[in-house]
Formats: structure tokens, sequence, C-alpha cells
């Protein structure tokens, strides 16, 4: 059983024998089942405990204290250790709060320039000025940068739409060339069946790991593998990848084993040919792991797309 | 009493009936034998049993202790020779703590009667005779022995504990406010922290009371 919440003043009732037999046992049992309920208490304890030592207890929690805590020995000794606490406690320096420390770097700050001559006041007020004209250039110069990068974010996300395009170009044309295929096997079985289509799918990370798209591909009726290749970073230099296909439903499909990275052109991705007779008509999913021997596989990626079959 | 999951026959009840502890000390003493079969039904091996048998028992002693009993070992015991005895008598139990803990409440339940019979209000009651403050130990020998736990403390944990349990009331709240924000952790997390330090503490101080070292 785990805490949920804990109301304090309960426990303190408990503590003081105020609650019936009945909600006293609903204490215990808890008590007993979960060990952070059981911290509770034993805190709340100690807290009564010191309220009793420093005398902040009211006249009728004070008798019901003393009557129900003085009366074993454990208890006594643990009312003679809270006394020395408070003692100790009383000695050491007091623990100065946040806004005091804020109030007191404050006046440290100005009581001395209080007491400075107009001149040096002077002095300082115009190094004040040129510090706060430094730091506006800086705003100002840190503004330009977030605009030229977010241009630069702009000119990216079009040149993915164009990739996207394309891909459903080819995307179509696979399919009318799976058409021609068809008719083509009609005409000639024997050539045919000696020329299996493939299925291409690139799958590139998204501009952070959290965002997520879903990719298309369509396999035709004479599809028999689906080749797909998944982008990866730059700093994922690890030496081997895991691949785990689920459907979105999060039913395993397919799981691949030490795939290595491989260039292509100026990116590195990773790939993997699935049986097309293993995906049905549907949304998946590919989680990517980075492996390192003797290390815990990192997630690098989850990766959607959605199955078209024909 | 409902029907408890942990007892395939009898009940705590029976194990308690008829007689106060007193009486049913002077019945029945625990032996070598029942003990060997209370621990074989607390687990297979020795090492697990005991151990059982010991966080059974300190859950009872804390038992007593809450219900303000005067002397909660002795009753802790007297509730383990019940169980011991209604194994030996043959019982199955199948979660012996539970047991245990029914048998305790129907002990309190005695200590409450024999109370009762000399019951008055609490507030007709007398002041206790002996104040906390004049408790068995020299006071000033207990802060000196506390110090020197403190010292063993490393400093972070020194500052914790010290302030988590300075001041009254409200300077108390804004403490433990600013040691959260201190310490970059929950208000739960610190106040297990700081009751963890406050045991070891009391322990140490104990230990340097009675001669031994003062290890925090």
């Amino acid at each position: 059983m785990r805490t949920d919440s804990v109301d304090e003043s309960l426990l303190v009732e408990y503590l003081l024998g105020r609650l019936t037999e009945k909600e006293e046992v609903q204490v215990e049992d808890r008590a007993f089942a979960d060990r952070d309920y059981m911290s509770a208490l034993n805190a709340a304890e100690a807290d009564l405990i010191d309220a009793y030592v420093k005398d902040d207890l009211a006249q009728a929690d004070r008798r019901a204290f003393e009557h129900r805590f003085l009366a074993s020995p454990e208890r006594r000794r643990k009312v003679g250790f809270a006394q020395a606490l408070a003692r100790v406690t009383e000695e050491a320096a007091p623990l100065p709060s946040r806004i005091r420390e804020t109030q007191n770097t404050w006046q440290a700050f100005w009581n001395p320039i209080r007491a400075w001559n107009p001149a040096l006041r002077f002095a300082g007020a115009m190094g004040a000025v040129i510090c706060v004209a430094g730091g506006t250039w800086l705003i100002v110069e840190n503004a330009s940068m977030r605009s030229h990068l977010l241009s630069m974010e702009a000119a990216r996300r079009d040149l993915e739409g164009r990739a996207q395009t394309l891909r459903q170009e080819l995307s179509q044309a696979q399919t009318r060339a799976e058409g021609r295929a068809a008719v083509t096997q009609n005409n000639a079985p024997s050539t045919a069946s000696r020329s299996p289509l493939i299925a291409s799918l690139i799958l590139i990370a998204g501009p952070s790991r959290a965002e997520s798209r879903t990719e298309q591909m369509v396999l035709g009726r004479g599809a028999q593998i689906a080749h797909i290749e998944i982008q990866v970073e730059p700093r994922d230099d690890y030496p081997r990848f895991r691949a785990e296909v689920h459907t979105r439903g999060g039913k395993e499909v397919l799981s691949f084993g030490g795939l290595v990275r491989r260039s292509t052109g100026d990116a590195q991705s990773v790939a993997m040919d699935l049986p097309a007779s293993a995906l049905s008509t549907g949304e998946y999913e590919i989680a990517l792991k980075g492996l390192r021997d003797g290390e815990t596989p990192q997630d690098l990626g989850y990766y959607y797309f959605r199955v078209q079959k024909q | 009493m409902a029907a408890d999951p942990s007892m395939r026959s009898g009940s705590p009840e029976d194990a308690s009936a008829g007689a106060g502890p007193a009486a049913a000390r002077q019945k029945w003493a625990l032996t070598q034998d029942a003990f060997d079969r209370l621990l074989n039904t607390l687990g297979s091996d020795r090492d697990t049993a005991g151990t059982r048998y010991l966080e059974i028992r300190r859950n009872l002693v804390r038992l007593f202790e809450w219900r303000g009993c005067p002397t909660p070992d002795e009753y802790a015991d007297e509730t383990i020779n019940r169980c011991a005895r209604k194994i030996g008598d043959g019982e199955e139990i199948r979660d012996v703590g539970t047991y245990c803990i029914g048998i305790a409440r129907m002990l309190l339940r005695e200590m409450s009667r024999d109370r009762s019979q000399q019951a008055r209000p609490l507030e007709d009651a007398p002041e206790p005779r002996v104040q906390p403050a004049a408790l068995e130990i020299d006071p000033d020998r207990h802060v000196q022995c506390l110090r020197r736990c403190l010292g063993k403390l490393s400093p972070e944990t020194r500052n914790l504990i010290l302030h988590y349990y300075q001041g009254d009331k409200g300077d108390k709240i804004k403490n433990r406010k600013s040691l959260t924000e201190l310490f970059g952790i929950p208000a739960s997390t610190l106040r297990m922290r700081a009751l963890r330090v406050r045991e070891r503490l009391q322990l140490c101080a104990e230990n340097c009371l009675e001669g031994g070292p003062a290890e925090a």
C-alpha cells in the first residue's frame, strides 16, 4: 500500500488517545502496511514531544500527552532526548530566511553608496548607465540571432516539405509501376515472379525527439519487402542499434537487433527490411535504441508510419 | 470480530480468552519447542524467520506504546507467548503478524478493563509525580552527549537537524520551508530525513550516556 495523503491532525489525535477504537485500528493497520505512513506517524510523535517540551501544547493536550506518553520508559527517554535537542537547537544560530537574506543583500549594496561624495556617486551612476546600455545591446543582439534561427528553421521545414512531396510522387510512381508489373505478370508470369517489388520508406528525425510525424508507406499487391531507413543524428554514435516495430496498439510485430549505422550521403542512417506479409494496413511505431556493451539500451527516438496495403 | 483471512482456524479472542496477561503468564511459559514451532511458521530458514520475528515484536512494542501501555515490551512478549501457545496446540495460522496484532488488541481491551475498574476523569487525575525534566538522566550530561554526537555528523546533516527542529510553531514552519528550498527536496522527504537523523542522534546520545561510543 502506498501513502496517498497523510492527515497530520488525525495522527496527533491518535497519539493523544482521542480516537475511537475503530479509528485507532485503521491508523495502526495502515502504519503496519505502509512504511511511509509509519514514518509520518513517528515524525508526528517527534513533533508532539517537541511541542510538549517547549510548552507549546494547550492545557488539555498537555494532560492527554502526560497521561499517554509518560507511561512507558521508552517514551520517557524520547522526552529526555527532546529536552536536550531543544537546548542545543536554541543555542544554534538561526536560519536566515530567504527574504531577509535578499533584504540584507540590498541593504549591504546601498548603504556604502549613500556614504559616497557627489562626484563618486555621479561616476557610479555613469557606470550604471554604461552597464544598462551594454545589457540592452546584448538583448537586441540576442533577439536578432533568434530571428535568424527562426528563418533557418523555416527554410529547413520548407526542405522537409519538398522531401515529403518527392516521397509521395515516388510512392505514386511505384504504385503505377506495380500496376504495370501486374499487367506484365498476366502476360508473362515467369518474369514477374523473379522480380519481387520492394517498398521503401525513409524516416527522418523531427526537430526535437519529442516531436513525431506519421509517414506513409504504400505496399502494392506484389510487394514482398518493406525497406525502412531511419536517419540518425551524428551524436548517436552507437556501435549497434535495435529497432522494435509495434502496431500503434502496442502489439509487437518484429524486432531487429544488431543493426549498424551507415552513411547515406551527408546523413547517417539505420536500415532494415521487413517482410511485407508482416505488415497490414494500419499505423506502426518504431522504437530505435542505441546499444553499447555494458550499458543499458538508450532510447533514441520513436518513429511513426502508416501502411496502406493495396 | 470480522473474519480474518490470516487465520484458518482459531482467533486472537481464543488466544486471549479467560485470563489477563499476568494470569496467562502464570499458567503457561514459552518453551524452546514452542518457540521453534513459532519460528518454523514464520519461515523455512532460521534467518528469515528470526528477522520476521523481530519485525513482529517491534510492531507489537510500537502498538502497545502508542496505546499508552506502561510496559510495552512485557505485553509484546506476552502476545507472542500466546501466539506460540496456539501454534503449539496445533492451530494453523497463515499470517502470524496479523494474528499477533489481533491478540495484542485483545490484551489492550483487557488492560483497558482493568484500568476502568479504578477509572476517574482525566481532569481529576493527579499531576505526574515525575516531571519529564527530572527523569533519571542528568540533563546537562545529556546535552553534552548530544553535542558530541552532533560533532560526528557532516556539516550539512548537522545544519539540517539543528534548523529543522529549531524554534517554536511559526518559526519552525518557516525554517522547514527554507530548508526544503535550500536542499531542493519536498517537505515529506525532508521530514523523513530529519527523523532518521534524529533517531540516529538519540541512539548515539543514549550510548554515550551509558558510557559507550558516541557514533552518530
